[in-house]
């Protein structure tokens, strides 16, 4: 190590930049993430430019390369805003419609399900084995919503096998980002309370890790599943993928 | 003619004088033939950049291009049969260049129809206020409504000689600093305009370095709050830096509107017209509006505080449609039986006597408010029971309000965030002061609990139904105890959240980011339940409606839109700015909406037609606080140039100034009587107004609408009426509550 500490030239050359912008006030980490990122970019940049050139049986790199890999990267990570003319164009296409009315008492005004973030993001995958029973137990559907209401092809509103209910830690209640936990009990049995996974004959809840809220909403009924004692393939009511707009 | 060689200039001149006396009917020919030198300067410049036009062949044919698309565009089929037959020109030849040449040639058509009326005073109506707003936009449209880059660039393809752009512009200067004082602050503001469009084309035909020695000599004489454009100008010094930045892009096609008297004027035009260098007279009428009108020429404190922003001040029109700006009528809510009545029962037999004395909110005329929009004007959502009963708990706090005034300020409650690290980057209190929301970088939001009583989740669907469902106190009962805590964490963005808006009924909370979606969560099971996608950009602000079911929002893709909650596409787009939109608030009628820009002015929108009905300038940085008055007539908007200015909404006037922070001011908010401004900086302090007296000294004066002169009184002080300092605390968020307590938001940060 050399006794004087030095910055290193590139980090100048930020310095530099920083002062000719006129900025004046900065966290030292500033000068860290402008390297990083340029670093980056220009990797980036080049490496583009060296597949580029190959494919046009060129030897070594060159300028036009180079401005063509800027090309192409600026049109995929550096988007800009529509132009003006373009925005007020589809403005005024869009403000000649009048103002939709609002109905009159209908809960809470959301868009139709498909475009909310309402529905359970999981899906639950049939269990092939037989299991027996264990004391009877029965798994009751609790499904903590996220609206309340308005929708009727849920399952919360349509078994009607519900017993009392556990709020013991038997059932996965993650803290934050979830949506539902859904246990949905095989019709066949009677008593309450939690299950364990392995005891529910038909039926084996997956939670699929809540961080996947995502596109594809999937809806499940219990109706339906709890038809399929069997429980080889949950039908699924509604296709997903087909429905949904790509948002 | 818009575009003048300096090598040709004897032709030009030739032609100039063959086109003067005005002819109606060869109207368009001679647009033809007198445009025809223009489209050759704007082709030769792209081609070589050379000065010199040899007329080659390669050029009449492009020029012939040019002028056959310009028919074709303006639909004169029959001219373009005769000129492609006399021509020779194949059928399919019209597409090449013209893209390019039409942008020139529109720009030089403009110049060209102009001079097809003759004289000098044709010239004038170019510039005044009617005609040229109509004569542009129809020679500007075929250049523009094409979203190519190339043809709004080759607006700049007209070219004197760039060595001589310095010499152009210091005898401006000189001629400028000659002329009589009063008219001296006028004409200067030709300097910035003129001296940005000048260094721009200068890049554009890659004359680097004599942009660069431009720049360098010129600069320094701008006004000082334009130091930051200047500075980002200074960065852009090739051709390739232009493309991209929408702003700049925005800026050039849009032209800078100045205000001049009508004298001033005469002067200017007159000492551009008798001199050689009519280049600068070229760029005045293709970049810039000059709006004129009859009087007194303004002096320069008046210029200043009118101007800042990147297009100039506003054109006289675009303020004056007429704005709804009274408030909705309150609707009458019986009060329950309660400890505040004399009266023991609620008689059906005498409501009218009750409702006065209950009414302390306003509604005591019947009449409706002529300056008020009608109550069905847009589609507001219906008061529920739960409503009613909110306006009543309004309205009973009210009762308790305190009166504010210059001797009875408000107490401040400071809620410092503390271990944010810098990361608070939105706050919103609800209406009742019940709940504080914080978006913060690290893309959550966080919701906490200002009372003892704690946030609970709904019970879980298979537990509500064991409820006893008629029971009285069913609204507690659905609420699980378990999930009870003094905050709540909502994940679900992946950016850092921008903007927080509690809807009025508290029941649902929106967040925007920048991740470019908007986030509806529901505050009674804390879970997310729409995502809003629209905006590809981060979006900088949002705001419930007061009535709740609209909202808006803004971002860095320069609209702002109003939403429904059950409308996965947003209702209205409000385009118009130039840069982003940073701040976005609604009126209290819910009628109209104002959004503050990175472009540093202020529109106000209609939410019926999205149509722009007022336009503020005067900002010097990009404004990030606006506040409308409860009377709804007034605005004030807050900036980084730590400037609070006042608005006269009706007339479309700034009408006060509160000069005293010295940093960004982040939030603004009226006391609940509008009788105290609060604003909140980055300096750390809070500052209290007397906004009773700024809007006071309104009423005597007389507007001198027709000019929009202003005239203000440098009255800071007086009306300033406390600073308190936080412990190096900026004030993110301010908010009156019911009672007139003022509640103050930042996170610490030592």
């Amino acid at each position: 190590m050399s006794a004087p500490k030095t910055i290193p030239k590139d980090a100048q050359v930020m310095i530099q930049i920083l002062k000719d912008m006129g900025i004046t006030e900065y966290e030292p980490r500033v000068i860290n993430q402008m390297l990083e990122f340029t670093y980056r970019y220009v990797t980036t940049i080049i490496e583009d430019a060296k597949i580029y050139a190959t494919h046009a049986k060129k030897s070594t790199v060159d300028a036009d390369d180079i401005k063509l890999a800027i090309q192409c990267r600026m049109d995929q990570s550096f988007t800009s805003p529509p132009p003006r003319d373009f925005l007020l164009e589809v403005a005024r296409q869009k403000n000649q419609t009048p103002l939709p009315l609002i109905k009159p008492y209908t809960g809470p005004r959301l868009p139709p399900d498909r475009y909310c973030l309402t529905a359970p993001n999981y899906r639950l995958k049939s269990v092939q084995k037989k299991v027996s029973t264990s004391a009877g137990r029965i798994t009751v559907p609790r499904l903590s919503v996220g609206a309340v209401s308005s929708r009727p092809s849920t399952p919360t509103l349509g078994t009607p096998s519900v017993q009392s209910v556990t709020t013991k830690v038997g059932t996965p209640v993650s803290l934050t980002g979830q949506r539902f936990t859904v246990q949905i009990p095989p019709p066949s049995q009677t008593t309450t309370t939690k299950t364990t996974t392995p005891s529910t004959p038909a039926v084996s809840n997956v939670l699929i890790n809540p961080s996947l809220i995502g596109s594809k909403n999937i809806l499940i009924t219990t109706n339906m599943v709890s038809q399929n004692t069997g429980g080889d393939s949950l039908k699924r009511k509604h296709e997903d993928e087909d429905d949904y707009d790509a948002l | 003619m818009a575009a003048v060689q300096g090598g040709m200039v004897d032709s030009y001149e030739e032609k100039d004088i063959k086109t003067e006396p005005p002819n109606d009917g060869g109207g368009n020919n001679n647009a033809n033939d007198g445009r025809l030198l223009s489209p050759s300067p704007g082709s030769s410049a792209s081609s070589a950049g050379s000065n010199k036009s040899v007329a080659g062949a390669p050029e009449d044919q492009q020029t012939l291009l040019a002028v056959l698309q310009f028919l074709r565009k303006n639909k004169l089929t029959e001219s373009v049969e005769i000129l492609r037959r006399e021509a020779g020109l194949p059928e399919d030849s019209l597409d090449l260049k013209g893209g390019d040449s039409s942008g020139a040639g529109s720009g030089g058509a403009a110049g060209g129809v102009d001079l097809e009326s003759g004289d000098a005073s044709a010239l004038l109506s170019r510039v005044t206020v009617s005609s040229s707003a109509a004569a542009q936009a129809p020679t500007k449209a075929p250049g523009e409504d094409q979203p190519d880059v190339n043809v709004v660039l080759s607006a700049y393809s007209q070219q004197g000689d760039p060595a001589l752009y310095g010499v152009y512009y210091s005898g401006l200067k000189k001629f400028i600093e000659s002329v009589l004082d009063c008219h001296r602050a006028e004409l200067s503001q030709v300097f910035y305009p003129l001296f940005v469009h000048m260094y721009l084309e200068l890049v554009y035909n890659n004359h680097e370095n004599e942009a660069k020695v431009f720049f360098e000599k010129f600069s320094g004489d701008q006004e000082c709050y334009y130091e930051d454009d200047l500075r980002i100008l200074s960065s852009l010094t090739k051709k390739e830096h232009m493309r991209g930045n929408e702003t700049l892009l925005d800026f050039r096609t849009s032209k800078f509107v100045l205000r001049i008297s009508r004298d001033s004027y005469q002067l200017l035009k007159r000492h551009l017209q008798e001199r050689q260098n009519n280049q600068i007279w070229n760029i005045i009428q293709e970049h810039l509006y000059i709006d004129i009108f009859d009087g007194m020429p303004r002096s320069k404190s008046q210029i200043d505080a009118m101007s800042g922003s990147l297009a100039g001040e506003a054109k006289r029109e675009a303020n004056k449609a007429k704005v709804y700006y009274g408030l909705l009528k309150e609707p009458e809510i019986e009060l329950p039986l309660d400890d505040e009545d004399e009266e023991a029962e609620n008689e059906e037999g005498k409501p009218k006597k009750k409702k006065p004395k209950k009414d302390s909110m306003g509604s005591k005329s019947k009449k409706q408010d002529p300056n008020a929009p009608s109550q069905t004007r847009i589609p507001l959502p219906e008061l529920k029971d739960s409503d009613k009963l909110d306006k009543i708990m309004y309205m009973k706090e009210a009762t308790k309000r305190i009166r504010l005034g210059p001797d009875n300020l408000p107490s401040i409650c400071f809620y410092s965030f503390l271990n944010a690290y810098q990361g608070l980057t939105a706050v919103d209190f609800t209406d009742d002061s019940s709940l504080i929301a914080g978006g913060f970088a690290d893309s959550t939001v966080r919701v906490w609990s200002v009372t003892p009583k704690k946030l609970r989740k709904v019970k879980s669907a298979a537990d509500l139904n064991l409820i006893d469902k008629e029971s009285d106190d069913v609204l507690e009962r659905i609420m699980d105890e378990k999930t009870a805590s003094e905050s709540k964490i909502l994940y679900g963005h992946s950016g850092p959240v921008y903007g927080i808006s509690f809807s009025p009924d508290r029941n649902y909370l929106l967040s925007s980011s920048e991740d470019g979606t908007i986030r509806l969560w529901s505050l009674q099971t804390f879970t997310c339940l729409v995502g809003y996608k629209g905006h590809n950009y981060p979006v900088w602000d949002t705001q419930f409606s007061p009535h709740g079911y609209y909202f808006i929002s803004g971002g860095h893709d320069r609209v702002a839109r109003l939403w429904a909650t059950d409308h996965y596409q947003p209702l209205r787009m409000f385009s118009g700015h130039l840069a982003d939109v940073t701040c976005t608030r609604f009126h209290p009628n819910s009628n109209y909406v104002a959004t503050g820009s990175s472009d540093r002015t202020i529109r106000l929108w209609d939410v019926l037609t999205g149509n722009c009905v007022r336009i503020f300038t005067g900002h010097k940085g990009p404004i990030h606080a606006l506040a409308f008055s409860p009377n709804g007539k007034f605005l004030a908007s807050g900036a980084t140039d730590g400037r609070v200015l006042l608005w006269d909404i009706g007339h479309g006037l700034m009408i006060g100034e509160l000069k005293g922070h010295t940093d960004s001011i982040y939030s603004l908010k009226f006391s609940r009587d509008g009788e105290i401004l609060a604003s909140g900086s980055m300096d750390n302090t809070v500052r209290l107004w007397d906004s009773l007296k700024a809007f006071d000294d309104l009423e005597t004066d007389d507007f001198t609408a027709a000019t929009g002169h202003i005239h203000l009184q440098d009255n800071s002080q007086e009306l300033l009426l406390g600073t308190y300092m936080s412990k190096s605390t900026p004030v993110v968020h301010l908010h009156f509550t019911r009672r007139n307590l003022l509640l103050a938001a930042g996170s610490y940060n030592p």
